[in-house]
């Protein structure tokens, strides 16, 4: 456990310190400040319901600039880097689990994730004041719609970690991440075609509506409704791929 | 504390190392020589549970490594040959993440850090980027990192590949006061570190062990005693005296030309037939120039194992080796 610590501690003062984590940050607050200014103002023009207001943004550009883009970017280095400068020897021959590495460094990629995400909580509640909404939000379906966000992107960063561990290149490491995000929001409609008479099983219905990301987002997060059997596939997901990054790192020690 | 037994490593068809076994015990400084490609690289990841071995056992403080990983890994110190640090990280900062990795309790790890790099030699680059180091530094940053958790095994990988001479001298000289109170293994192919730190020499070529000993031993046993003789008489009168000698087993002419003759001699090994030879010439009335045993240098005998020939090499080799 202390292991994991070390790990979170030194993965995210690297995090602090790299200019990539930087021109992340600026490019999301640029575009998501003019978002969320314009979608704002759209809504106090049409005297709009301001609750309907979270929901909304979720379809902004940034959201998918952040969920489809960033997790590769963030976790690209995790492992990749670690092989093509020969540390992840210094690493592996260190007294400290491989488990402990490979939590430590997705825990890192998921805080500085959701760091990068708070302080637009803090605009949402700067526009209940005039001249925007002067109404107060309610900030459950903020909620809701974050938690579902983080489930996914911590989903992703899990695969992100995993895509990392099997390459010593990090742009490999990064457009595996892309491609997988890219497959999974599509992997619910192209499957759903070739199901057939599949469609017709529970398990295989419950399957691809647990896949069909942007439907979890529109019909569930967003609307501030969080169902477990949703958080029970992101963090069965995120508990997947994490045991397969750890199986791709532990295997160079089995004979 | 290390022990070794019939380690073998395969890489796909290429076999790294071949059933090498050796044994070092506590608080011996261990040289683990060979030349480039040997297999001392795969031996120290084995032993440090980066490799796993293909076969055979390896025990590093009475833990076997491909079991009970963690535990020799608490207990090792390892420089790696290559020594690959996070560049964005300052020395200071890296020595304290690895303090806390290796599991230096809070309340010491600053003094522990202190410690490490005033050993190593590095406190004037403490706030330094480890990227924008030189390659010396980083190295010693490398070895500072392995003493930090102060373990009782030290392995260190060519410990110092790419230093300038100042460099090397310092890191001899740690290595040398670290040896009062660790078990070190490390690896070089520089003959005279080695023999200037370790009490005990590995030699290792093409993944198997080749000699294992003090390095005046391993030199003693070396058939590469040669004894050089110029004296005021013809070659073939020479020749015939020295082929009488116990212990001579050939002699091949040093120098063309008339008097005087000059003969290099190959000896068995412990053999010295100097005084023998000397008495001769001089009953014989034969002015000599020259009359002189030369014992083999580790280099000498390293050059001999390490080119498949244990036996004795020809002139031209000697030369080579040189």
């Amino acid at each position: 456990m202390s292991g994991t610590l070390t790990t979170l501690k030194k993965e995210l003062l690297s995090y602090a310190v790299s200019p990539v984590s930087w021109i992340i940050a600026v490019l999301f607050y640029l575009v998501r400040g003019f978002e969320l200014y314009a979608a704002a103002l759209g809504f106090a023009i049409y005297r709009a319901d301001p609750n309907q207001f979270p929901g909304a943004t979720y379809g902004a550009g940034s959201t998918f600039y952040m969920v489809l883009l960033v997790p590769g970017i963030l976790t690209m280095r995790c492992f990749a880097e670690e092989r093509r400068t020969g540390s992840i020897e210094t690493l592996m021959t260190a007294p400290i689990r491989d488990v402990e590495v490979v939590v430590g460094k997705w825990l890192a990629a998921a805080v500085f994730f959701a760091i990068l995400w708070l302080p637009s909580v803090l605009v949402l509640h700067v526009l209940e004041y005039g001249p925007y909404f002067d109404a107060d939000i309610s900030f459950g379906p903020v909620f809701a719609a974050y938690l579902g966000m983080f489930l996914l992107s911590g989903m992703l960063l899990a695969f992100g970690c995993f895509a990392s561990s099997l390459t010593e290149n990090v742009l490999l490491a990064a457009i595996l991440t892309m491609l997988f995000t890219g497959l999974l929001t599509q992997a619910s409609e192209f499957l759903a075609q070739y199901a057939g008479a599949l469609r017709e099983s529970y398990y295989v219905r419950e399957l691809l509506a647990k896949l069909d990301v942007y439907g979890n987002f529109s019909n569930w997060f967003a609307r501030g409704l969080v169902d477990t059997s949703q958080v029970a596939f992101y963090v069965g997901g995120i508990g997947f791929f994490l045991f397969l990054t750890w199986t791709s790192l532990t295997s160079r020690r089995l004979a | 504390m290390i022990r070794v037994a019939e380690l073998t490593k395969r890489f796909g068809p290429t076999v790294a190392v071949d059933r090498v076994s050796f044994e070092i015990e506590r608080g011996e400084v261990v040289g683990f020589l060979g030349p480039n490609g040997a297999g001392k690289t795969t031996t120290i990841r084995v032993l440090t549970g980066y490799h796993p071995a293909t076969s055979g056992r390896a025990e590093v403080a009475g833990f076997d490594v491909q079991r009970q990983s963690l535990e020799v890994r608490q207990n090792i110190g390892y420089l790696p040959q290559e020594v690959p640090i996070y560049p964005d990280l300052r020395v200071v900062e890296y020595l304290r993440y690895r303090a806390e990795l290796k599991g230096v309790p809070a309340r010491e790890r600053r003094g522990a850090v202190s410690r490490a790099m005033a050993k190593a030699g590095i406190e004037d680059v403490a706030r330094r980027l480890v990227g924008h180091v030189s390659h010396g530094y980083r190295q010693r940053v490398g070895l500072a990192d392995a003493l930090v958790a102060d373990p009782q095994i030290l392995i260190l990988d060519e410990p110092t590949s790419g230093l300038d001479p100042n460099q090397r001298r310092r890191v001899k000289q740690v290595v040398r006061d670290l040896a009062a109170e660790h078990t070190i293994l490390f690896s070089s192919h520089i003959l005279g570190e080695v023999q200037d730190v370790s009490s005990r020499v590995i030699v290792i070529h093409r993944g198997t062990v080749r000699a294992d000993g003090p390095p005046a031993d391993l030199v003693a046993r070396s058939t590469r005693a040669q004894l050089r003789v110029t004296a005021r008489c013809t070659a073939e009168q020479l020749r015939a005296w020295v082929e009488e000698l116990p212990g001579v087993v050939g002699a091949t002419l040093a120098a063309h030309g008339e008097q005087p003759a000059s003969l290099r001699c190959d000896l068995e090994p412990g053999a010295d037939p100097t005084t023998a030879l000397g008495d001769r010439l001089q009953a014989a009335g034969v002015a000599v120039h020259e009359l002189r045993l030369e014992l083999p240098t580790l280099e000498e005998y390293f050059y001999a194992i390490t080119d498949g020939q244990d036996q004795q090499l020809d002139g031209d080799a000697r030369e080579g080796a040189a």
